[in-house]
């Protein structure tokens, strides 16, 4: 199952590494990511495209967990399995 | 004032008394504005020590433990405290000494990248780039620790924010009135009281989040409104006093065979502030196979992360363990539990005259005063703790469970001793384990502290040997230790007492000799290298195919 992580972060320089170690370790795959900053630059918003088989709660519980992370939405993406297969390769 | 003399100012501010540490060059104006503070610092001998005497001062206490560690190899020193901390869920602060912002990343002289370094060991971590963000980050660090999971939290302060001027505005005292009232899931409640009314064999399964959540006084009430067996976990041994005649003790790898059989039996597991780790299911498609499951947790990444449960609650266990009270029927469940606990119980009558470690420490947990705080290291000799000796509180019984980090104990009870001086502070080591941070020896000789120091000595890293022999053919590699120092004069260059034993006749004489030593003690307690822990589930296997003794 493939999804799309949004996801509205504090200004912090580490917090696009606490986002990555977290997906990492907890056994899922970046398929894509962006970032910018927000219009008052008070913030971050970044998009994770997320690859896995396993239940994706499994990773927005943790996320949602971060001192950094202020807003997190999740919904299935449109990411084709063979797009996903050739990102793993 | 300075940057630095705001850190410990604030720290003074919030209560603290005691923090551990060790000085070096980038944390330097800090322990400058710590010289003739109200806050008492002890000095270590290792920042791991450091670090691990914080938290046993936290774990021993209920409060936040702090430590301080200079930049580079200071900072890197507290790595694996800090993750044992993540993984008992630890209220830890921990404040490291940066270089300058002028040269960070150039590699300047012990310099390290913290921040990226304590991404996958803390529950958050801060670095202060602007003086005046230090106090809010300070606060929010404390704050963070303690609060829903605690755990530990790291602040970097580079020099030049230490040495910056600022202005301190204490905080006024926050209004107690003002926590926000939580609201009770009704519906969750109410199906848990349904399946706990229905169920025919319920049992409770306690872990760690019931202390940590001060809850173990709901606990117990629950239990006795809610008559049903229950088990604990190695971080719950002590939540439910040894006089409940259906406490069937720890479940697990190493568990009682009453809790064991009686978990994979049940009909119902209600979890209480525990995780399922692998330790406790062995394999989880095995577990409790008949069970509908009830979890109760603070942490939400918990709840359905390993096992499903039909009724899952997020919240506090002081507020929903007396809402979820009702009356079991399951007289028969509790005979049958009560019959296995007999039949199963431990045997003592160890042939010859040699030392058996269950005895001795069956024999300890007896003489130990009331309310003794026990501090294990991590190996066989932890796993005869937690099945032979009785806690009257999990806050008597530190063990490092989810990280199982050796040389855990003798810095552990530092600052257990600390935070209890009134009580009788002992630590149960391996000979293996005790190496680890026994450089701590000269902590306890600078402070005087009475810690009773116990080594069970095989000679051997024995829990990996006991592997060895029942899973690798005998194989025994890298575990012999049978060059070890001699401990009795290894403790006697430190000021420290002690005597050696190695025939069980000696055992309670040399109890009551260490009892009553006013100060620190070593015994130094040999015992025979074949000795190995039972039952024990092996790798992959459910609970009730246990190994034990007999059956070798």
């Amino acid at each position: 199952m493939n999804h799309v992580l949004t996801i509205q972060t504090k200004n912090q320089p580490v917090v696009l590494e606490r986002l990555l170690q977290v997906t990492r370790y907890r056994g899922f795959e970046v398929a894509g990511m962006e970032m910018k900053p927000m219009a008052d630059f008070s913030g971050l918003l970044v998009t994770l495209s997320i690859v896995s088989d396993k239940p994706i709660s499994l990773l927005t519980n943790q996320l949602n967990k971060l001192y950094d992370i202020e807003y997190l939405d999740c919904v299935e993406s449109e990411l084709t399995q063979a797009e996903a297969g050739s990102m793993r390769a | 004032m300075k940057g630095a003399e705001l850190v410990i100012k604030l720290l003074e501010q919030k209560g603290v008394e005691h923090i551990f540490g060790y000085p070096g060059g980038a944390i330097m104006p800090i322990y400058d504005a710590l010289y003739q503070s109200k806050v008492k610092h002890y000095l270590c001998r290792h920042e791991q020590g450091g670090a691990f005497s914080a938290i046993g001062y936290a774990r021993s206490s209920g409060k936040v433990g702090v430590c301080m560690a200079t930049s580079g190899p200071g900072a890197t020193n507290l790595i694996t405290s800090l993750a044992d901390a993540l993984l008992d869920s630890v209220p830890l602060v921990a404040i490291t000494g940066q270089v300058s912002q002028a040269v960070m990343g150039t590699d300047a002289f012990q310099e390290v990248d913290v921040l990226g370094l304590s991404l996958a060991v803390t529950k958050h971590s801060f670095m202060v780039t602007d003086v005046t963000e230090l106090e809010h980050t300070l606060n929010e660090a404390f704050e963070l620790a303690m609060s829903g999971r605690p755990g530990p939290v790291l602040v970097d302060i580079p020099k030049d924010i230490q040495l910056a001027e600022v202005q301190f505005k204490p905080r006024l005292v926050e209004d107690a009135a003002s926590a926000q009232q939580e609201f009770l899931p009704t519906a969750a409640l109410e199906q848990a009281r349904l399946l706990i009314q229905n169920a025919k064999r319920p049992i409770a399964y306690i872990g760690g989040g019931v202390h940590m959540a001060d809850a173990v006084a709901q606990l117990q009430d629950f239990l006795a409104q809610s008559p049903m067996p229950s088990v604990t976990t190695l971080k719950a041994m002590g939540t439910v006093p040894p006089s409940n005649a259906y406490y069937l003790g720890m479940l697990g790898m190493h568990g009682t065979q009453a809790a064991n059989h009686a978990v994979q039996q049940c009909d119902l597991l209600i979890c209480l502030g525990a995780r399922f780790d692998d330790r406790v299911t062995g394999k989880l498609a095995a577990f409790a196979p008949d069970a509908k499951v009830i979890h109760i947790d603070i942490d939400p990444a918990e709840l359905h992360k390993l096992r499903r449960a039909e009724c899952a609650m997020l919240g506090d266990l002081r507020e929903l363990l007396p809402a979820m009270s009702v009356p079991t029927h399951c007289e028969d469940w509790l005979k049958h539990c009560l019959a296995m606990k007999q039949q199963h119980g431990w045997r003592y009558d160890h042939p010859g005259e040699r030392i058996f470690a269950p005895l001795m420490l069956k024999q300890l947990s007896e003489r130990m005063p009331d309310n003794a705080v026990v501090c294990c290291d991590v190996g066989q000799h932890q796993m005869w703790v937690a099945q032979h000796m009785s806690f009257s509180h999990p806050r008597n019984h530190l063990s490092s469970g989810g990280l199982g980090t050796m040389g855990f104990g003798l810095p552990a009870a530092i600052g257990a001793q600390l935070a209890r001086p009134k009580d009788t502070v002992v630590t149960v080591s391996g000979d293996g384990s005790f190496m680890m941070n026994v450089q701590e020896l000269g902590t306890i000789k600078r402070f005087r502290l009475p810690v009773k120091i116990v080594i069970v000595d095989n000679q051997r890293l024995g829990m990996v040997k006991q592997w060895q022999e029942l899973f690798f053919n005998e194989r025994y590699s890298e575990t012999d230790l049978s060059d070890n120092p001699d401990f009795v004069s290894l403790a006697a260059a430190f000021a420290i007492p002690g005597h050696s034993i190695s025939r069980k006749d000696e055992v309670l004489p040399a109890l009551e000799a260490m009892f009553t030593w006013p100060g620190p003690y070593l015994l130094h307690v040999r015992i025979d290298e074949t000795d190995n822990v039972w039952p024990l589930v092996p790798p992959g296997s459910a609970n009730q195919d246990m190994l034990t003794e007999k059956a070798q």
